[in-house]
């Protein structure tokens, strides 16, 4: 019975913990790691990309290239905001970066972090690739 | 002394499992542990219960602009336009636990449900790393029921890091190979309870245990001969077992009707997608029965299973000294393991793509560390072998160990590895 006790107050402690925990600023998921020269570095997304910004931030710039057109129109990418659709950027000409700013959504959250996801509606090649992102820069 | 490390052996086993998977992805020796194979036993799971459609369209248009990337093996089947996974969907089934756990805690904790968040990959990757414990925990009731001690530990320790089975359980444990060890391994277990006494419990058991041999690799249905063989040593065997599968007919009915019924799954999957029950998922590839790679798969550089763990060929001479309960498992196991390596050899790429070892062979380690057991026995009774015997296992499993490092840390080749790349990266770790 005391295990049992135990291991239950061990599961909310985690669970508590694990709702907003400070790393979690830092983990993204569908990004290939940093690449480029440092005053433009960028990372690869895949099809779908997540990342987490500062819940303060009223504003973030997103540095967007598509590299690979293509077919039937241009590359978009649609960005949402803790699963709530912000916007829908398309880059038109694939060699150019183009950098979008958006506002983001003051609505109350108790978490630290809110959750971008970028949504490509295409990929290329074997490893997946969607657009280059850029540092993100917040306001 | 060996009692307590037997009985301790899976914990420890887990603790340095545990330890290499930090290491693996702490150290970024590899891509999230859904990669390349990985990717489409697991797709099945956020196509089925995130996005409620099972012909794996909304997952493709998810995480991959609308069209898998060629290493998934997931392809569009030319006649329905449908997409048609390589792989089936038995490891998927066997992870629904984990990715039940890894959707609530990526819910709880605000990151993506599309499958691929960080609890997504690393609860994949950490149920191949279970499954391969458990695999061991049956081996290890397995082999104590019918060898000593130190016999069981000196197999626990070969068959463990003596062949490629602890990088499939760590390293590459989101794949197939953990998946089918321990479901191999269970199915001996249960072969040998159900001969003794097939009570319902057992039966359905291994009904189960062979659905999910079948849907985690299809080929991997020529060991469910293990059953009807089990104990067979000569024609008489044969013909006694014969008699008692026939006056068990309605149990063996049943459980044939109960696999079967586990199976319709899959096979309504491949009719949704190409139109018919049974297909070749892979397409163009297949097996080349004509020309198979036998001197390949079990002896070349590139991947011979003896060449790249070599304790293996102990278990060979097991075979031949195997005694008592055992020796009732060497025909089957010679029947399964020849056609088993002969379906390896004559795949169209008899190397399974990027391996360390040959991991065709990763899948029957259960069913071989019985003969490893039954040498080390006979060399147990034998005082003159035991110190050399020990010290030749102990420097081919530290060599073993050395290597699933070397291809760890991406020094040594991930397939078509030539004699003059081994010589000239032998035990180097940079």
């Amino acid at each position: 019975m005391r295990r049992l006790l135990v291991v239950a107050i061990l599961l909310v402690a985690a669970a508590i913990y694990l709702r907003d925990p400070p790393w979690i600023g830092g983990m993204t998921s569908g990004l290939r790691g940093w690449e480029g020269p440092p005053e433009m570095r960028f990372r690869w997304t895949s099809g779908h990309a997540s990342l987490f910004v500062p819940r303060d931030a009223t504003t973030m710039t997103l540095p967007l290239k598509a590299v690979f057109p293509a077919s039937g129109g241009p590359v978009s990418v649609a960005i949402s905001v803790d699963d709530r659709w912000l916007a829908t950027v398309e880059l038109p000409d694939p060699s150019a970066w183009v950098r979008h700013t958006l506002p983001l959504p003051r609505r109350a959250t108790s978490r630290r972090f809110r959750r971008i996801d970028l949504r490509v509606n295409r990929t290329i090649g074997p490893f997946n690739l969607g657009v280059q992102l850029g540092e993100i820069a917040l306001h | 002394m060996s009692r307590t490390l037997v009985r301790h052996f899976v914990a420890l086993a887990g603790i340095a499992a545990l330890a290499g998977y930090t290491a693996v992805y702490g150290l970024h020796l590899a891509d999230p542990p859904v990669r390349s194979d990985g990717f489409s036993y697991y797709v099945y799971l956020p196509s089925w219960f995130l996005y409620g459609d099972p012909t794996l369209n909304a997952v493709a248009d998810d995480c991959c602009g609308g069209t898998f990337p060629e290493y998934t093996a997931i392809t569009r089947w030319p006649a329905t336009g449908r997409w048609v996974n390589a792989h089936p969907i038995g490891v998927a089934v066997q992870m629904i636990p984990f990715f039940a756990a890894a959707t609530a805690l990526s819910w709880w904790s605000n990151l993506a449900r599309d499958g691929f968040s960080f609890y997504h990959e690393h609860f994949a990757g950490l149920s191949g790393l279970a499954y391969f414990l458990a695999g061991l925990v049956v081996l290890r009731w397995l082999l104590r029921k019918h060898f000593g001690d130190e016999v069981v530990l000196a197999t626990l320790v070969t068959i463990t890091w003596g062949t490629n089975l602890f990088h499939y359980g760590v390293y590459d444990s989101a794949y197939s190979h953990a998946f089918s060890f321990f479901l191999i391994t269970t199915l001996v277990a249960l072969t040998e309870c159900w001969w003794t006494d097939p009570a319902w419990r057992v039966s359905l058991a291994l009904s189960v245990v062979a659905a999910l041999m079948v849907l985690t690799r299809h080929p991997n249905a020529i060991f469910l001969m293990l059953v009807p063989l089990y104990g067979v040593t000569s024609w008489d065997a044969l013909r006694r077992n014969i008699d008692r599968l026939w006056e068990r007919r309605a149990t063996v009915g049943g459980m044939i009707a109960m696999t079967a019924l586990c199976v319709t799954p899959q096979l309504a999957i491949y009719k949704q997608a190409t139109g018919r029950w049974f297909v070749s998922s892979y397409g163009t590839m297949g097996f080349t029965f004509g020309s198979p790679h036998l001197a390949g798969v079990l002896f070349s550089v590139q991947k011979g299973i003896f060449f790249w763990s070599p304790v293996l060929a102990l278990a060979v001479a097991g075979l031949f000294v195997a005694r008592g309960w055992a020796r009732g498992l060497v025909t089957a196991t010679v029947l399964i393991m020849a056609l088993d390596t002969y379906l390896i050899a004559s795949w169209s790429d008899w190397q399974f793509g990027g391996s360390y070892s040959h991991r065709g062979f990763t899948d029957s380690l259960g069913l071989l560390a019985i003969f490893l057991a039954s040498f080390f026995a006979w060399v147990a009774e034998r005082p003159r072998l035991v110190q050399p015997v020990a010290t030749i296992v102990g420097a081919a499993v530290l060599l073993s160990v050395a290597q699933m490092i070397q291809y760890w840390l991406g020094i040594l080749p991930i397939a078509n590895t030539t004699w003059g790349q081994y010589n000239e990266l032998f035990l180097r770790f940079r």
